[in-house]
């Protein structure tokens, strides 16, 4: 029959019309550990939940480490949990978009009045018709708002990832600190103690010893704040992780680690943040999508309601008739050029999105790189320089101390300037890795020690990248001109968003 | 003639300017320039002085010699020569501006006058007398009478006092410095640096000292011995005048000179008494630790800072010998191990050595004492039969009858 055959294409184009749970997880799962080698899991009230927490809870009892960390918090930020809900929202409408519309059963039964005759019945199924032409490219739209919802739900994956290495930095450094501070409180207590000492014997005044011990406390309450930073470290962190209870009581031994000895180099690192940063892939994935609503809308332009059906129809004591209908809108006076009109202002509103979002992404990564390079210089110059020279003014100390040239005081002072030329620079190690992790979140990966990163695509020699901020953004996203969709663009008019040679 | 005319000295770590004639003209050259000089067994100076001396070479004459004194100047800075109690014409003076054109670097300026007097005199640079006499530019002008005056003398002893600022680890005096000199000389050596004066048992022995310090007198002492002061810059002090004394002030841009017979053996200290003067380069910013017990504190500060020890609870008698590492060039701690004991003492500190018998004027070595003649621990013996109880009260008497 004609009309099965109809119905049953129908629907199989309608095809994978179900929900699958953890579609879409599953792709951001592979972007996340593709670019931070590690994985992150969607719980939804599994059995392989158990197998998860059991994972975490091995994961907490060792040593963290800034790796490890950040895989708990992929397990089991709650935030992050929340918004792989999206998936399920998103997915959900992936699915209504695949469906055909439902068809229309009329049906129609007259009865005689007059008492006259037999009653006369109408039956009709009829079907919207333009579903079937529509349907691919409504599905397109739909599944590219279902990639663009995943891009996104990726990028806040890597979001997390960075603020968790940020805060991990932050424990590592205040658990330094805080050693440097006790050092300190050691040195100030041995200098309250030797005026104690020296006043018992009645070489120093009153007024000496009070200053030595109120420097001492000075030092007592340093070490106080420096506690409370810490605890507040944690809990920054233990947030981060989703933790609470006795998952709360993990320990990080490992120090800060020691700066790389390279770094990226800048344009590699732009072009990096082009090619991998989800969020403008999501963007790129939005123009591109508003594009193909666009392309859909025009190419429906002149199909007015195009339905077809059956119908059978029996008079009173005509002939059964049964036959195919049809039913078309005549597309005369709305051609839909408000829609597209609207539909165009709004991809070209994409395109000027994707635009600002590269521009900024670069000019942030330059910033950020930058700020990378101070940091790297300032802890580079404390490591080389200003540490061995404390050290070495400690040691000349001791000997002139030997010389009784100085007293102890002064030495402890000299002691006391050491610990804080290594908190100085403890505090730049930890702000350049802090910086480090927001340069790998602006590039949208990790960057590996040393030489160029290995990324997805081979990176060339000479890279090709637009040379300072791009003119004002007029040439690209004509009206009607579709750049950025990866495709046919032509090199002249380059946009900051496309992957240089690609 | 030396040894004709007159006995020559004996400048201990010093020495003497040589000399010829030339038509019956004493012809001297002195140099100056930069020298590093050791101060005593490590620590070692960029100083200034002359013929590679500091402090420079002791020039010695004879009363009416005409002398002629080249002056080659091979500082980076002018100089002149003032010859420091001398009589001498007013241009022969050596005041920078004043008596004559200083010596620019590179410059040689001649000098040339006759000795009119019999007297321990001394010469310094008299231009930027700050720096440079803060720098060691300074020596002794002998002259000898012509006719022996007094009884003869075995040993002529020349000794210049100075003082410097050294800052321990540094390698320069310090020429700025007013009033904390830290490095005490006699001819320029600090002790352990001095060599002994030595003498035989029974000799007349004169010293001529002189004192080119920047700013201190020196109380100079001697044990042992009375002596006289025979002489002032002026010459000699008539016997009349002379009385005996134990200690000798040597002002400030003053010679003094003092005989007496050494008749006793042994090894005796001379020295100034200022007690600072006795002493290297000690520090002042050290706390006063006299009386203070560590207790735990050693344990607690060496967490922080391994091998510290708590210092000078005792004083700064041990310090010397406990051998702990100190900076470079520095001789902070005092003394030097003696015969019998550490020697607690630095700076303006040396040894007259009398002896019996001698085989030369070298270092004899420490004195040997004859049986009963050294302080030794009291016996337990002694002590009870002399009626000494070590621990009963310490007694006094009133100062005045009751
Ligand atoms: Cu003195």
């Amino acid at each position: 029959m004609r009309l099965s055959l109809l119905v049953g294409a129908a629907l199989l184009a309608g095809g994978c019309a179900s929900i699958q749970k953890e579609r879409g997880h599953a792709e951001v799962a592979a972007l996340v550990e593709e670019r931070l080698g590690r994985k992150t899991r969607w719980n939804q009230g599994t059995p392989e939940d158990a197998e998860v927490a059991r994972h975490l809870d091995a994961l907490l009892k060792e040593d963290l480490t800034s790796d490890h960390s950040v895989e708990v918090a992929l397990l089991n930020n709650p935030a992050l949990q929340a918004t792989y809900e999206d998936l399920g929202v998103s997915q959900a409408d992936m699915v209504q978009a695949g469906l055909l519309s439902n068809p229309t059963l009329d049906g129609s039964i007259g009865f005689p009045i007059s008492g006259r005759g037999v009653s006369e019945h109408e039956v009709s199924l009829v079907q919207d018709f333009v579903d079937l032409f529509t349907l691919p490219l409504r599905k397109r739209v739909a599944r590219e708002q279902f990639m663009a919802d995943t891009l996104r739900v990726a990028h806040e994956a890597l979001a997390t990832a960075a603020k968790v290495r940020k805060a991990f930095s932050e424990v590592q450094a205040l658990q330094q600190l805080m050693e440097l501070r006790r050092m300190a409180l050691q040195a100030a207590v041995a200098a309250a103690d030797l005026s104690a000492r020296l006043r018992t014997a009645g070489n120093i005044t009153e007024l000496e010893l009070a200053s030595e011990q109120a420097a001492a406390e000075g030092a007592r309450l340093e070490l106080a704040e420096s506690e409370l930073a810490l605890v507040e470290a944690r809990e920054h962190l233990n947030r981060l992780m989703g933790l609470w209870g006795p998952r709360t009581q993990w320990t990080l031994s490992e120090k800060l680690p020691p700066l790389p000895d390279q770094e990226v180099s800048l344009a590699h690192l732009e072009s990096l943040a082009i090619r991998q940063r989800l969020d403008i892939d999501a963007a790129r994935k939005q123009a591109m999508l508003l594009w193909n609503t666009l392309e859909l809308a025009r190419s429906a332009r002149f199909f007015g309601r195009v339905e077809v059906g059956v119908h059978e129809h029996r008079d009173a004591d005509g002939p059964r008739l049964f036959g195919p209908t049809l039913s078309l809108e005549l597309p005369i006076f709305d051609q839909r050029q408000a829609l597209i009109a609207r539909l165009e202002a709004q991809h070209r509103q994409g395109e000027r999105r994707l635009m600002e979002l590269s521009i900024n992404t670069r000019s942030e990564v330059r910033a950020a790189r930058a700020r990378l390079l101070a940091l790297r210089m300032v802890a580079d110059r404390y490591r080389r320089v200003v540490l061995p020279l404390r050290e070495k003014v400690v040691e000349q100390s001791q000997l002139q101390y030997n010389a009784m040239q100085i007293g102890l005081f002064q030495l402890l002072s000299a002691k006391r300037e050491q610990v804080e030329a290594y908190q100085g620079y403890i505090e730049a190690v930890r702000d350049y890795w802090m910086a480090r992790a927001d340069l790998e979140q602006l590039v949208g990966g990790r960057l590996r020690e040393g030489s160029e990163a290995p990324t997805p695509s081979p990176s060339q020699p000479s890279q090709h990248v637009p040379p300072g901020p791009p003119g004002p953004p007029a040439q690209p996203a004509q009206p009607g001109t579709p750049t950025g969709h990866g495709q046919d663009v032509t090199h002249g008019t380059e946009s900051p968003h496309e992957h240089p040679h690609d | 003639m030396p040894d004709r005319d007159y006995r020559p000295v004996v400048v201990p770590n010093g020495s003497k300017l040589p000399w010829k004639v030339v038509d019956n003209v004493k012809v001297f050259h002195l140099v100056a320039e930069e020298v590093e000089h050791e101060f005593a067994p490590g620590l070692k100076a960029f100083c200034w002085g002359y013929n590679g001396r500091v402090h420079g070479p002791t020039i010695e004459a004879v009363e009416g010699d005409r002398v002629r004194i080249y002056v080659t100047n091979r500082l980076p800075a002018a100089t002149t020569v003032h010859w420091h109690g001398l009589l001498l014409p007013s241009g022969m003076d050596g005041v920078g501006g004043l008596s004559q054109k200083s010596i620019a670097p590179g410059e040689t300026f001649r000098y040339e006058f006759t000795l009119r007097q019999a007297s321990t005199n001394m010469y310094h640079s008299h231009h930027d007398e700050m720096t440079q006499i803060g720098l060691g530019m300074t020596g002794m002008f002998i002259i000898h009478p012509r006719r022996p005056v007094g009884p003869r003398v075995d040993r002529d002893f020349v000794i210049l006092l100075h003082e410097w600022r050294i800052d321990v680890g540094t390698e320069r005096p310090n020429p700025n410095e007013m009033t904390d000199f830290n490095v005490l000389t006699m001819n320029a050596k600090a002790f352990p640096g001095t060599e002994p004066l030595v003498v035989r048992q029974g000799e007349r022995v004169r010293i001529r000292l002189g004192n080119l310090s920047p700013q201190n007198h020196h109380p100079i002492h001697l044990h042992g011995f009375h002596f006289h002061i025979t002489e002032t810059d002026g010459g000699r002090v008539p016997e009349s005048a002379q009385h005996p004394e134990g200690t000798v002030l040597v002002p400030v841009g003053s010679t003094r000179v003092i005989e007496f017979v050494a008749d006793v053996p042994g090894d005796w200290a001379m020295h100034c008494h200022m007690t600072h003067h006795m002493m290297n380069q000690m520090g002042h910013e050290f706390p006063n630790m006299i009386g203070v017990k560590p207790g735990g504190l050693d344990a607690r500060v060496r967490t922080l800072l391994p091998g510290y020890m708590t210092m000078g609870q005792t004083g700064m008698a041990e310090m010397g010998e406990m051998g702990m590492p100190v900076p470079p060039n520095s001789i902070p701690m005092l003394g030097a191990q003696g015969k019998h004991d550490y020697i607690t003492a630095g700076g303006m500190f040396t040894v007259l050595k009398v002896r019996a018998r001698l085989e030369s004027y070298a270092d004899p070595g420490w004195y040997d004492n004859p049986p009963g003649t050294l302080a030794v621990a009291a016996t337990s013996d002694e002590l009870r039969r002399d009626g000494i109880d070590v621990n009963a009260p310490a007694l006094v008497n009133p100062g005045a009858p009751a």
